[in-house]
């Protein structure tokens, strides 16, 4: 049994159809994404997983409990971290933690015990009693993920858990979501940071307008669009690249330099070492990136502005280093 | 077993109201000053203005109905938590965690009548410092069930008009134009036998008239309908407000 198991869910809004017939099954322990734009219907989807939202027609069950019609029992097996801020802000970091618990019928020292622990590990342990309001966003946002986390479900939602955090903070955000891996929680993200997709996913699935128009592993995906670039440069060009082409490799020359198209790089490389007698000055590859992805399964790129944020945010980083 | 989690859910929505409450101090020094002024200098205007014989038998009569009126007041505008709560997301919190939807109304309302009820005591110590004597007939307790119900049934209103309405400027509208001539109409001010007929109606009509008058029997004896006819209507209010407010609440 798949811990979500998605069925031709569809949800329409009056005359938008913000899911459009998705399907998708994903394993316990598994960390998936939904990668996509603006208003592709990831909160949507994940709204109608959660089940604050009816679905207009297809089905869906989580750990094994249908959203409709076992809704309590899906809440008890789930956590969230909605892409909106939903805390308390009158209350302290401990009371918002404390009363999440009360709900979900934890005992007063299961209860103690769980704060100290979802704290430190979002590292607000020294911040226990100020009031939400004297939070920053970063900081809010880690309460928010150790909310979520405070009743140990076994499948938490993530709605764009990094959105607007700067990079230092997302890289926080990224070791928790890994810490979580090996705890064997399921998580569910949605994100439209290909890198964050890329760095955290074992799956991933693109979503557009509705629609899942892709779904892999980060490197299937990328393989799908046609695998990657090796170029090298070495001393008797013409040679290698007979030695190359007999041994079934897909190469030319392009200039003086060797061009070969590969499925997957990272292997093809030591192999051609292997065949290689002559003296190899230098070998680069290029892996096709989720951008690449996207433009081929869309035919459209992602919105301008946010690769500016993305590009805006690595200046940040380096500046910072 | 069931009934045990509910409970405990319910405590646990009221215990986030409270502690709210508690963080506002805003909140807290207006519950004060509210009745401070209405009873400090209102009421002692309007003893100077009427020159009526004796200093506390104004007061005494004013004081009933500035403590439904203040409590009304208070009741209502806790509704508002609601109207937050969707603005601010933790209406979200509270509906994926797995807690039955009356729970999270339940304690809203306990939340909402804590708080009305608690201005009620601060204006009854704050009455007597000034002098005027609770005499009536069954004082402390029939005050206490007056207070509970009109709150409830305040709190409830409160409730239907957040769940409906989403902004807080539409709350203040319906504050002005629903409780503020309710609340004139109800006689906490004044005698109502003196007004014209057509307004007398209105009076009679308003169940916030019965509120006003269970007061004021049970604080100082005097009062214009049958005790039993008050609490009776009061109790018929409260339970329709509770109905309709739990209505609109759980549409929403
Ligand atoms: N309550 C609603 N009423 C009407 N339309 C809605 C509602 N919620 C979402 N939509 C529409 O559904 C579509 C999908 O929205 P959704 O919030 O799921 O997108 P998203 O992928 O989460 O986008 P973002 O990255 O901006 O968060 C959008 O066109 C949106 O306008
Ligand atoms: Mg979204």
């Amino acid at each position: 049994m798949p811990a979500i198991e998605v069925r031709n869910l569809v949800k329409r809004f009056g005359s938008i159809v913000a899911v459009n017939g998705i399907s998708l099954e994903i394993e316990y322990g598994e960390i998936f994404a939904l990668l996509g734009p603006n208003g592709a219907g990831k909160t949507t989807t994940i709204s109608i997983l959660a089940t604050l939202l009816k679905p207009t027609s297809g089905e869906a069950k989580i750990n094994g409990y249908d959203v409709v019609k076992e809704a309590a029992k899906v809440r008890q097996s789930i956590g969230i971290v909605f892409q909106d801020p939903s805390l308390d802000d009158r209350l302290t970091a401990r009371e918002n933690l404390d009363i999440h618990g009360r709900l979900y019928h934890m005992s007063r020292e299961e209860r103690q015990r769980r704060i100290e622990e979802v704290l430190e590990m979002v590292e607000l342990l020294d911040r226990a009693d100020s009031i939400v309001k004297t939070f920053s966003g970063g900081m809010r946002r880690r309460l928010e993920i150790a909310r979520g986390l405070m009743h140990k479900p076994k499948v938490l939602f993530l709605d764009e858990p990094t959105l607007g955090l700067d990079p230092q903070t997302r890289r926080h955000i990224w070791e928790y979501v890994e810490k979580l891996r090996d705890e064997g929680v399921t998580v569910l993200l949605t994100t439209h940071y290909m890198e964050e997709a890329d760095y955290l996913a074992d799956r991933i699935a693109i979503i557009d307008a509705g629609k899942i128009v892709a779904e892999g592993s980060p490197s299937e995906l990328k393989d799908s669009v046609g695998g990657d670039i090796i170029k090298i440069k070495c001393s008797d060009a013409e040679n290698m690249l007979k030695k190359l082409v007999s041994n079934g490799y897909d190469a030319m020359l392009v200039d003086d330099e060797i061009v070969i198209k590969a499925k997957e790089a990272e292997k093809m490389i030591p192999k051609i070492f292997a065949i290689a007698d002559e003296e190899i000055k230098s070998i680069t590859y290029k892996e096709p990136s989720l951008e690449d992805v996207f433009i081929h399964y869309t035919g459209k790129v992602f919105r301008d502005e946010e690769v500016d944020e993305i590009e805006a945010s690595k200046m940040k980083w380096r500046m910072r280093r | 077993m069931e009934d045990e989690k509910m409970i405990s859910d319910i405590y646990a929505i009221y215990l986030r109201e409270i502690l709210r409450l508690w963080r506002q101090k805003v909140r807290l020094v207006t519950m004060i000053m509210m009745p401070l002024l209405w009873l400090g200098v209102i009421g002692n205007a309007f003893n100077s203005v009427m020159n009526l014989p004796t200093q506390g038998d104004f007061l005494s009569f004013l004081t009933p109905g500035i403590l439904v009126m203040t409590m009304v007041f208070t009741a209502t505008i806790s509704g508002i938590t609601t109207v937050f709560d969707r603005e601010f997301g933790f209406l979200k919190e509270m509906l994926v965690t797995p807690i039955k939807r009356e729970s999270i109304l339940i304690g809203k309302m306990l939340g909402g009548v804590t708080q009305a009820v608690l201005q009620g005591i601060l204006i009854l110590i704050l009455a007597i410092f000034m002098g005027v004597k609770f005499s009536g007939a069954m004082s402390i307790p029939g005050m206490f069930l007056t207070m509970f119900l009109v709150s409830i049934a305040f709190v409830s209103l409160g409730l239907a008009v957040a769940s409906k309405i989403t902004s807080m400027e539409g709350f203040q509208m319906v504050m002005n134009f629903m409780i503020q001539p309710m609340i004139f109409l109800s006689g906490a001010f004044y005698p109502t036998t003196f007004l014209p007929d057509w307004l007398k109606i209105m009076v009679k009509i308003n169940p916030l008239t019965y509120g006003v008058d269970a007061m004021r029997y049970f604080a100082i004896g005097v009062n214009e309908f049958n005790i039993i006819a008050d609490l009776l209507i009061l109790l018929i209010f409260s339970i329709t407000m509770i109905l309709i407010g739990g209505h609109f609440f759980r549409k929403s």
